[in-house]
């Protein structure tokens, strides 16, 4: 079974029997979202952004956990404090493995407008997840869905946010495409967003349920008889 | 004795007056009556005094006080008149008017409104009953015509004679009579045209009419009058001592008296006790110039002392009538009107992408009548995914309909290859939420996806909206133009490449193939198919990464390689190293890359 934590923004808890997984701590408001105690195997981080990294360092050295992210983003976590016994760079479509955890990253990207105005592109990092018999397509905070657009996965983790990262409608059109069996949107700025996403995979989803998960909220998923697939959210 | 109708008498004469009011729905607002009761004396030569009519105990509901009327004296031909007033519930005839503004359209109860723009095939139906079990005559009803009303036909009339009198806009219906609990109808037709949304008058109707020997009061009137008339006592001895006592009574009006009580009463020559001898009422009519007497036989020595009394009074006879008017106040006739908006959120979407669009459709009540149902036809194009029926919602006053609804999406199914039609019929909100009512509007809001639109197309979605009252008439209608609400497509240049690179690999014979495929275009790209080949001698090792394996096919002169994504968005790039091996010359030849 792979237990979905939600904490907030982008933020994600994976976690099975044999391991954990951390997604993005990252900061809202200048406010972690995930406690800085907590107690997790791996963390995985998207982007150099501060934002994203957020308080990894923090729960890092606290929990002795392993902190994996693309070559800009782990400078940056060591330019934070980040202990660099427990740095791991990721490369590109090279999966990295452990018992119980297969990810491969790949490269997308997302924008933003820095100090000058200007529109800057920022690499990320999407994620394909494999823990406790489920595909996690997590994409982070991306403009672009990259190879994920053919990935076949169980739950895709998609953005719909309005800065720089897939509006709404990038969301659902690739979950009409990939059709997984659950969709979850993050990241989003109004309520009116995750409404939105809810309403049109219902109504165009053509299988996918989305779930609109909220902070603190757990999401199980596992296979019944080994081979039907059951949610349940708590 | 003569008979009543010989000789003049004296006529007391009921005329009533009953005026009543009834509403635009043929209901009674106000009934009222008045009556005046007059002593006409008829009689060319006498006077007749002491009249006093006597109302006895009938006067109830009339504004009489007093039970009997001080007349005094009325000359020849002289007329002496009261008024009074009379309390009624309603009067003797009934006037109800059905004015339908649809006859074309059978229900139990008319229709009350006009459509707007459209020909109404209007039907008015009048009917008068007589409620009395006298016979009314001298009706005369007057219907004025509105004017929105043309082709103006008198279809039927039960009885009488109707005209149309087009200057004055007048039908009138006359010269006929009503026999008594018995009605009337007129039938008429037109066809009702209105250009705006003010409510209308349907036209007033006026009826007189006459009702001979009725009455509305229950007054029973009688008289006492006197007039010239002569009576006497005649006494004759007819032995010694033997007398005939004779009474004699005559007529000397012109007018038919009654004599009602004759006495005469003999004093004793003894001084006893006073007799009656004569005590009797005759009730005897006596026309001018008669006579009446009665006679007695007493013994006396001197002439008998008697004295007469005798009461008469002038003949009278009763007529009485009921004059009326009924006036109807003009129905009202609202219109029924509707407008209607529809917009597209966002209103253009990116050509080649898949955008959901929500569609909300907005019927405002125009007019000024209630609308108890709204229909919504609206077309989509191709090239768009319709919504699930459960997503489609409808807001009344602002707050989500739940009621009764149809909804019909043809055909059944989410194909985004094939024009849909989507029907919504809202009906019954008289007995839901209430008719919608002019100003107020109903929504219906849905989103649709918009299917990777090709930029060169249009994509009209055209809107019907209909809308009817209770009882259902003809439907106020709206629509779009055939190519109207089309929906924007921005277009955006698609621009994807493939870019090839044959790098030597670390032992002779290895090849890698380097293919960058890059969408650099504005808009998403779907089902791309990337190509290359492999010459003759070589054949495919390995891929990175692993997972884009190509689709292998040998051909005659190599090998062919194919990978296919279904979508790749703006900036979206992919690497492909083909690490190929064989022996000899490794030709080159340009990838292909093709995509919708």
């Amino acid at each position: 079974m792979l237990k979905i934590k939600f904490l907030g923004h982008t933020a994600f808890v994976f976690e099975t029997e044999k391991t954990s997984l951390l997604v993005n701590p990252v900061f809202v408001n200048d406010e972690p979202v995930v406690p800085d105690d907590l107690d997790v195997r791996l963390i995985a981080v998207t982007n150099h952004l501060d934002e994203t990294i957020g308080n990894a360092v923090s729960i890092s050295n606290l929990a002795k956990s392993w902190i994996l992210g693309n070559t800009k983003t782990i400078e940056r976590i060591k330019a934070k404090g980040g202990k660099p016994w427990l740095l791991h760079p990721l490369e590109y479509e090279v999966p990295y493995e452990i018992p119980g955890l297969k990810l491969t990253p790949f490269q997308l990207h997302r924008t933003i407008t820095n100090d000058e105005g200007e529109t800057e592109r920022v690499d990320n990092m999407g994620l394909f997840i494999e823990m406790g018999q489920m595909r996690v397509s997590y994409l982070g905070d991306t403009l672009v869905r990259g190879p994920f657009g053919s990935i076949e996965s169980d739950v895709l983790i998609a953005p719909v946010g309005d800065q720089g990262v897939f509006p709404v409608k990038d969301a659902v059109s690739l979950c009409i495409d990939l059709q997984p069996r659950i969709g979850i949107p993050m990241g989003w700025s109004s309520q009116e967003q995750i409404s939105k996403f809810d309403k049109y995979i219902d109504q165009f989803g053509q299988g996918t349920v989305s779930i609109p998960i909220k902070p603190a909220q757990e999401l199980d998923l596992y296979w019944a008889a080994g081979n039907e697939f059951r949610y349940e959210l708590h | 004795m003569s008979e009543d109708n010989e000789h003049k008498t004296v006529v007391i004469d009921l005329e009533e007056t009953e005026t009543s009011r009834i509403g635009e729905l043929s209901d009674l607002e106000a009934s009222e009556a008045s009556g005046v009761l007059s002593v006409n004396n008829v009689s060319e030569s006498n006077r007749i005094w002491n009249v006093r009519v006597l109302l006895n105990d009938s006067r109830a509901k009339t504004s009489y006080s007093e039970d009997i009327l001080q007349a005094g004296e009325i000359d020849t031909g002289g007329k002496w008149e009261s008024q009074y007033t009379i309390t009624i519930d309603k009067p003797i005839l009934t006037l109800t008017e059905v004015y339908d503004t649809c006859k074309t359209v059978d229900t139990e109860a008319p229709h009350w409104a006009y459509v707007h723009g459209k020909d109404n095939p209007v039907k008015i139906t009048i009917v008068v009953k007589n409620e009395t079990d006298g016979q009314m005559d001298n009706i005369i009803l007057n219907k004025t015509i509105p004017m929105e009303l043309t082709d103006i036909k008198i279809e039927s009339t039960k009885s009488g004679v109707a005209e149309y009198d087009e200057g004055t806009r007048q039908i009138v219906w006359k010269d006929f009579i009503i026999y008594p609990n018995e009605d009337s109808q007129i039938i008429i037709t037109g066809t009702g045209n209105v250009d705006d949304v003010d409510p209308k008058s349907a036209g007033e109707i006026v009826v007189t009419y006459r009702a001979e020997g009725q009455q509305r009061s229950g007054l029973k009137p009688d008289m006492t009058a006197l007039t010239e008339f002569l009576s006497g006592i005649d006494t004759a001895e007819t032995q010694p001592n033997q007398w005939e006592v004779t009474l004699e009574c005559g007529n000397e009006s012109d007018l038919m008296v009654r004599l009602d009580e004759a006495a005469v009463i003999l004093t004793p020559e003894d001084g006893g006790e006073e007799r009656r001898m004569i005590d009797e009422k005759p009730e005897a009519k006596l026309a001018p110039g008669e006579e009446w007497s009665s006679s007695f036989q007493v013994e006396s020595k001197s002439p008998p002392q008697c004295t007469p009394e005798v009461t008469y009074t002038p003949m009278r006879v009763i007529t009485k009538r009921v004059l009326g008017t009924v006036e109807k106040v003009p129905q009202t006739m609202p219109v029924y009107k509707i407008d209607y908006s529809k917009t597209f959120d966002p209103p253009e979407v990116n050509s080649f992408d898949k955008t959901p669009v929500e569609v909300e459709i907005e019927v405002k009540n125009a007019g000024t009548a209630r609308l108890n149902e709204v229909t919504i036809i609206d077309n989509l194009p191709d090239d768009v995914m319709p919504p699930k029926a459960e997503h489609v919602s409808i807001w009344i006053r602002g707050e989500e309909y739940t009621g009764e609804y149809e909804l019909v999406i043809d055909p059944e199914d989410q194909n985004p290859e094939v024009p849909h039609q989507i029907t919504i019929h809202i009906k019954g909100l008289k007995d839901s939420v209430g008719e919608v009512q002019p100003g107020e509007t109903v929504k219906v809001n849905y989103a649709i996806m918009a299917w990777r639109n090709r930029p060169e197309k249009e994509y009209p979605s055209p809107t019907h909206c209909k809308a009817n009252i209770f009882p259902p008439g003809l439907e106020a209608e709206i629509a779009s133009p055939e190519d109207g609400h089309k929906l924007g497509i921005v277009y955006k240049k698609r621009r994807i490449s493939v870019k090839k690179a044959i790098n030597k690999g670390a032992n002779p014979g290895e090849y890698t193939v380097v293919l960058i495929v890059e969408n650099k275009g504005e808009v998403t790209v779907e089902n791309v198919e990337v190509a290359d080949w492999i010459p003759m001698g070589f054949e495919f090792v390995s891929v990175d990464p692993a997972e884009e394996a190509p689709e292998l096919s040998n051909v005659a002169d190599g090998t062919n390689m194919t990978w296919k994504w279904t979508r790749m968005n703006p900036g979206d790039k992919t690497k492909l190293r083909v690490n190929v091996q064989g022996e000899g010359e490794y030709e080159r030849r340009e990838p292909n890359v093709t995509s919708d």
